[in-house]
């Protein structure tokens, strides 16, 4: 019995080393893995996290970018962005809408910013006079 | 000649009487600012007495004189923008505004210009703003003695101090800032000079350039921001005599350069930093007469920073005076006083005859694995750094200043 539920401890232990869910960013406290900029809006950022394990925090989708493509030889599992709409929440980019350009204004000039929902991201898409693109097309943007 | 001279002093007169005063306030008839500038004209002049005033957003579309007796309250009862300009040649002087909206998408503001020129904004307070002053597209404006007071926690979103985006010829002088996310923040502005400004207990930065080039920033403090100051993607801009003190944090730096180049870092005191400055991307600057006194590391200086010159400054009391995370070394150290120095001077000339390592091999080891630190100060890491400092083997051999001071500098 014991055994058991040791074995089930480490199991457990093990899976939450494994989990590809993202870490909040702790506003105005976390800096920028790529700009060195303190994070403080909740609205533009982002995060990877690499096959290892390792979790780096961005203020903008431009620094992610640039970062991963700085590093072309470190295996990366998940990326992930804030939704423009529901602060600081971070979600998998395959989910996502992306806007880029026009009256955009984001930390870092990246001016691209993330919707969950396509109904959204297109009510805004007029607002802000922007582009819609999918996370390749931002991806190669860049 | 002298006929010419009358007729245009006549004129001059006539212009000078036209122009009306228009009372706003308790005793007077006039008790609306919105009904006050509606019946205003150009060149005219408000004068709103003390009281509190909610009419909302406040928008000064003529070219007026909007002055406060004994700061009289504008309050937007947090919803949008207070006080908004969009007229040239406007003057703002002496009021308190207070409760903009807040965290909004389009930005609320105590005082907003909207491109425009020539406007002044002199001696407000601000107090409970999502932004303070917002300058948007302006051209020679001036902002000067204010006090822009905002309460934000870390969590919450807050704009910042005074936002300055897409100007040019701005004086930014004598304001006092506090509580904000950015203190100051420049994107795409040029040609300005920030002067004799106070900004502390900011949650972000004191001062934020963004590609903003030949800007100037001299005589200001910049205390307690959660960290420090920035200055990135921008090119000549000049820092002097600006004080940096008690930056603290993990990602805190008295002084941030990111990308910059041609800039002049001259008679600047940085006070207990925990990193009083750090370079990366960094070309071409010059360091010139600082004092370093009492920070967890003087310079950081990434291994891509070239041609930058550390000329004549003090060390004083850092833990580590100087470190860098490669080997190779294209800036230049010399004439600098560093208290740490242990050799001789003895042709008496005020130089140290043999070259000072500013680079102990500790710095080298934290930056390649933080908890190192916990070693520091230990009996095997004092022998280590002595014999390296015989025989250098981990940290570069020519990272050396030539031409140590014996004296510290009188700065």
């Amino acid at each position: 019995m014991k055994k058991s539920v040791y074995l089930l401890f480490a199991s457990l232990v093990l899976i939450s080393c494994i989990s590809g869910e993202p870490k909040s960013l702790q506003l105005n406290s976390d800096a920028c893995d790529f700009c060195k900029m303190t994070i403080a809006s909740g609205q533009f950022g982002a995060e990877l996290i690499t096959q290892k394990g390792r979790y780096y925090k961005f203020d903008d989708v431009a620094c992610m970018i640039h970062f991963a493509k700085s590093n072309t030889i470190v295996p990366y599992k998940a990326f992930f962005v804030c939704d423009y709409l529901m602060s600081n929440t971070l979600v998998p980019v395959e989910k996502c809408y992306f806007l880029k350009g026009g009256i955009i204004n984001s930390p870092m000039n990246g001016n691209a910013i993330a919707f969950t929902s396509k109904k959204e991201a297109e009510r805004y898409q007029s607002k802000f006079n922007a582009a819609i693109l999918s996370w390749e097309e931002l991806y190669s943007s860049y | 000649m002298k006929k010419f001279g009358y007729i245009s002093y006549f004129f001059f007169t006539f212009q000078v009487l036209i122009a009306n005063t228009i009372h706003v306030g308790k005793q007077y008839p006039m008790k609306s600012i919105h009904k006050a500038i509606e019946q205003s004209k150009d060149g005219d002049t408000i004068f709103v007495h003390q009281g509190l005033y909610r009419e909302g957003n406040i928008v000064i579309n003529k070219r007026i004189v909007f002055l406060g007796k004994e700061f009289p309250v504008l309050d937007a009862q947090r919803h949008g923008e207070v006080l908004s300009v969009k007229a040239d040649s406007v003057v703002v002087k002496g009021f308190k505004i207070i409760n903009s909206g807040f965290a909004a998408l389009d930005d609320p503001c105590g005082i907003k210009v909207y491109n425009r020129t020539f406007v002044r904004i002199y001696n407000n307070r601000l107090d409970n703003n999502f932004f303070g002053i917002y300058l948007q597209n302006c051209n020679n404006c001036i902002v000067k003695g204010n006090t822009i007071v905002s309460h934000g926690t870390q969590e919450q979103l807050i704009g910042n101090g005074i936002h300055c985006w897409k100007s040019n010829n701005l004086q930014i002088i004598a304001n006092t800032i506090s509580g904000h996310r950015d203190g100051i923040y420049f994107e795409f502005v040029t040609n300005s000079v920030i002067w004799r400004n106070i900004s502390t207990k900011n949650i972000r930065y004191g001062l934020h350039f963004m590609f903003s080039n030949d800007d100037s920033y001299i005589t200001n403090l910049f205390k307690n921001n959660g960290a420090g100051v920035a200055v990135m993607f921008s090119k000549s801009v000049k820092m002097v005599n600006n004080t940096f003190e008690e930056n603290w944090g993990d990602s805190a730096y008295g002084l941030l350069l990111k990308e910059i180049a041609d800039g002049y870092i001259f008679n600047n005191k940085f006070i207990k930093n925990t990193s009083a400055i750090y370079m990366e991307g960094t070309s071409r600057i010059k360091v010139e007469k600082n004092d370093f006194v009492s920070n967890g590391w003087g310079m950081k200086i990434q291994a891509s920073c070239m041609d930058n010159e550390v000329v004549s400054n003090n060390f004083l009391k850092n833990t580590f005076d100087i470190s860098t995370n490669g080997s190779l070394v294209l800036n230049t150290f010399n004439s600098n006083y560093w208290d740490k120095y242990e050799g001789y001077d003895l042709d008496k000339n005020g130089v140290g005859d043999v070259p000072y390592h500013p680079l102990s091999l500790f710095a080298v080891l934290t930056e390649k694995n933080a908890s190192t630190m916990l070693l520091y100060r230990s009996f095997m890491i004092t022998l280590l750094d002595k014999s390296e400092k015989v025989l250098p083997s981990i940290t570069p051999d020519n990272f050396i200043d030539k031409t140590p001071l014996m004296k510290s500098l009188p700065l």
